[in-house]
């Protein structure tokens, strides 16, 4: 892994793919782009990114779609563009398998920052699954089914333990509220975010130092809530 | 009441009572006759025929008047108990009787039937009035064909009635059916009569009752009844095609003042982005570091306004056409609020910001990115008039079980109070345009989403500045969020 990370850029706008890679190769990353999302998906096959910048909006195949077709093969963390400001879009492409998302106009610093969290959880995904995970202050031992804060053992209860386990093995990436509530408590229980807001205040209360500006627990307003790793 | 007693009292049965009557005073008169002389006799006799004709109509009077000529000749003219008469005097009372008793049988029921005539017409009036001034209250097309039916079940006794209106221009066609548990009727109706106006024909009204077929009467108000129904139908139709034509020119008109006041708006920050980066370009002027950055920080701002304008248009357009559907979760105010307040930090940098919410507040189920859209808009309203380094405060609490109550408050110049209520229309402004900037629309959207959500938005004009109120439901259809127990370790 010494060479540069490579991303794959998939936008059908020639501007918006002139400024992003303009800045990202200034930013010491390699880039390659396609205006399509069959020309994008054939570019992933031959180039095997290390990370892909995915348009909602393609003039073929839409990005949902690229999005499924990418995940039948490969676990490349994939940021969907979007000028769609909906929770629904968003949820979707979460749903087909992007790891996170940015509304369209966005930052170059909130685009970088997500490229860093994703290209470090990618090689935390592949790494020792059972070594435990430091972050900040923290230290979340998946495997003892012990957590740490400073130094001192944080008591969680189970379901707390198992929120926090799905939040952490899914670093970095945005979970959406249905797939966090099926996955912890089940389908039946999809549509009660309520169970959500509770155990998570219940779980910053425990692990963060402000649990009114948290660091670690984030929030995705409307669509869920990610796990930050911190340096 | 009449048309009924004279259909269970046939002529035939009331003759017979006429007879009967006459029979009686006869035996009555066989009694005491020797103590009356002839002409007293003859004079009694006309109380029968009077009384029958006023009872009974014209035929039982005659029958009556007839009966008593015969009995009058045959019991109290000599010779007696024969009908011959045998004093030419006697002949002409006996003819003179006759004709009495005809003439009275005659004007008595002629008087009879013109009072029936008349308290008939009296009731088809009374109806026609009553149905006159119902239909004036109602001004829509189903509210009016509604009132038809009702009105024609009550006042013919109908067992179902069916109005069914014809598409007219842009309205559609509808039937309404009372009563409101009735259903298809498989036998034919027994009248159906056309809603016809001049012009056109707007429909017609079907009629089903078990009481047997409409009479001549009936039949003349039910056709009013429908003329008038017609009308009002018509005239319905075009008010409201007015109204919609109103309705259009409104928005019309709207569309170009939210257009120039859009274009405005858009070349604004543009014009700013625009020197600002051709400056940085140009090349003449050597910039240190620090101007540059200035520069870019202003064409930042200036992005991060353009695209709240763009947000707002699709927002109040959303609204125009009732298609901002909220997508209502538990959500925690407290970091709406925190969102709104970190997505306007470059606006709100200069000003003492304090969030006042406390720890124990409910969830509330509303949209995240609405509701934040609404702090966002209220905090850039605020800075807008308020001078920096003033003081900007969230404040929310629980008003009574069922509502939150959530206040944002500026120390910016009060609202003259007869404003209060026009803040929140759409391009309204109190001040003069050119000294503050926007669309005039956010606090229009702001509206629209508090309403969407069912809640409530004011303006207050605090001591010491001015206040945001707004009210938002604690449940959702009823539900409140369910109650968490947490396990123990």
């Amino acid at each position: 892994m010494s060479a540069e990370p490579e991303i794959l850029v998939i936008d059908d706008e020639p501007q918006i793919l002139r400024a992003l890679k303009t800045i990202l190769t200034a930013q010491k990353f390699r880039v390659i782009t396609a205006g399509r999302g069959q020309d994008g998906l054939a570019l992933a096959a031959a180039h095997l990114p290390d990370l892909v910048i995915l348009d909602l909006g393609l003039p073929d195949i839409d990005g949902f779609e690229v999005c499924a077709r990418l995940r039948e093969w490969t676990r490349v963390p994939i940021i969907v563009l979007s000028v769609r400001e909906s929770e629904h879009d968003k949820v979707r492409a979460l749903d087909q398998g992007a790891d996170d998302y940015l509304v369209k106009p966005f930052g170059i610093e909130e685009l970088l920052a997500r490229i860093r969290v994703a290209l470090r959880h990618s090689s935390q995904a592949h790494g020792d699954q059972d070594s435990p995970i430091k972050t900040g202050d923290l230290v979340i031992d998946l495997a003892r089914h012990v957590v740490t804060r400073d130094g001192s053992e944080v008591k969680l209860t189970a379901t707390e333990f198992k929120l926090l386990a799905y939040l952490v093995q899914n670093a970095g990436r945005v979970l959406t509220h249905q797939g966090i509530l099926t996955k912890i408590w089940g389908f039946e229980y999809m549509d009660n975010v309520e169970y959500l807001r509770v155990f998570m205040s219940q779980l910053r209360k425990k692990l963060e130092n402000d649990p009114k500006h948290p660091q670690y627990l984030i929030s995705e307003p409307g669509i869920g809530y990610r796990f930050y790793l911190r340096e | 009441m009449l048309k009924r007693s004279r259909s269970v009292f046939p002529t035939v049965r009331r003759s017979f009572f006429a007879a009967l009557v006459t029979l009686a005073v006869t035996m009555a008169l066989t009694f005491f006759g020797e103590y009356l002389n002839v002409s007293t006799v003859a004079l009694i006799y006309l109380l029968p025929v009077i009384f029958s004709s006023t009872l009974w109509g014209l035929g039982p009077g005659l029958v009556s008047g007839f009966l008593a000529f015969l009995a009058y000749n045959y019991f109290f003219l000599p010779p007696y108990h024969t009908f011959s008469v045998h004093h030419s005097q006697d002949v002409v009372a006996l003819a003179v009787f006759f004709v009495v008793a005809v003439l009275i049988s005659q004007l008595v029921g002629r008087a009879k039937k013109n009072l029936s005539t008349a308290m008939q017409r009296e009731h088809e009036l009374a109806r026609l009035y009553e149905f006159s001034v119902k239909l004036e209250g109602v001004d829509d097309r189903e509210g009016i064909a509604k009132t038809i039916a009702s009105q024609t079940l009550g006042a013919f006794n109908a067992k179902q009635v069916e109005v069914q209106v014809k598409a007219l221009a842009r309205e559609k066609a509808f039937e309404v059916r009372l009563p409101l548990s009735g259903s298809t009727q498989e036998v034919k109706p027994i009248a159906i009569f056309p809603l016809q106006t001049a012009g056109r024909l707007m429909g017609e009204i079907r009629f089903w009752r078990d009481t047997g077929p409409l009479n001549s009467s009936e039949e003349r108000v039910f056709q009013t009844f429908a003329n008038q129904g017609a009308l009002a139908i018509e005239r319905a139709a075009l008010s409201q095609e007015r109204t919609r034509a109103k309705v259009l020119e409104e928005s019309d008109r709207m569309k170009s003042a939210l257009l120039s006041s859009v274009s405005h708006e858009l070349r604004t920050p543009l014009a700013t982005i625009k020197a600002s980066v051709s400056s940085l370009l140009g090349g003449e002027v050597e910039w240190d570091t620090e101007a540059r950055k200035d520069l870019m920080i202003t064409v930042d701002e200036e992005i991060d306004e353009l695209n709240r304008l763009v947000g707002n248009l699709l927002d109040m357009s959303r609204i125009e056409a009732g298609a901002l559907s909220p997508n209502r979760q538990w959500n925690d105010l407290r970091e709406i609020v925190d969102s709104a307040i970190y997505r306007t930090r470059h606006a709100i940098e200069d000003y003492q910001v304090e969030v006042d919410i406390p720890d124990d507040l409910p969830l509330v189920p509303v949209d995240f990115m609405q509701i934040e859209r609404v702090f966002i808009n209220l905090i850039s309203n605020s800075v807008k008039y308020a001078r920096s380094g003033s003081r900007i405060r969230f404040h929310a609490s629980v008003r009574d079980s069922q509502t939150l109550f959530v206040q944002v408050m500026n120390q910016g110049p009060q609202v003259p109070p007869d404003h209060l209520e026009s803040i929140f229309e759409k391009f309204h402004r109190i001040t003069n345009a050119e000294r503050v900037t926007g669309t005039g629309l956010g606090l229009s959207i702001c509206k629209g989403i508090i309403e969407v959500h069912g809640g409530r938005i004011w303006g207050e004009n605090l001591p010491d500045g001015f206040a945001f109120d707004f009210t938002l439901p604690l449940s959702q259809e009823g539900r409140f969020p369910v109650s968490i127990e947490i396990e123990s370790i």
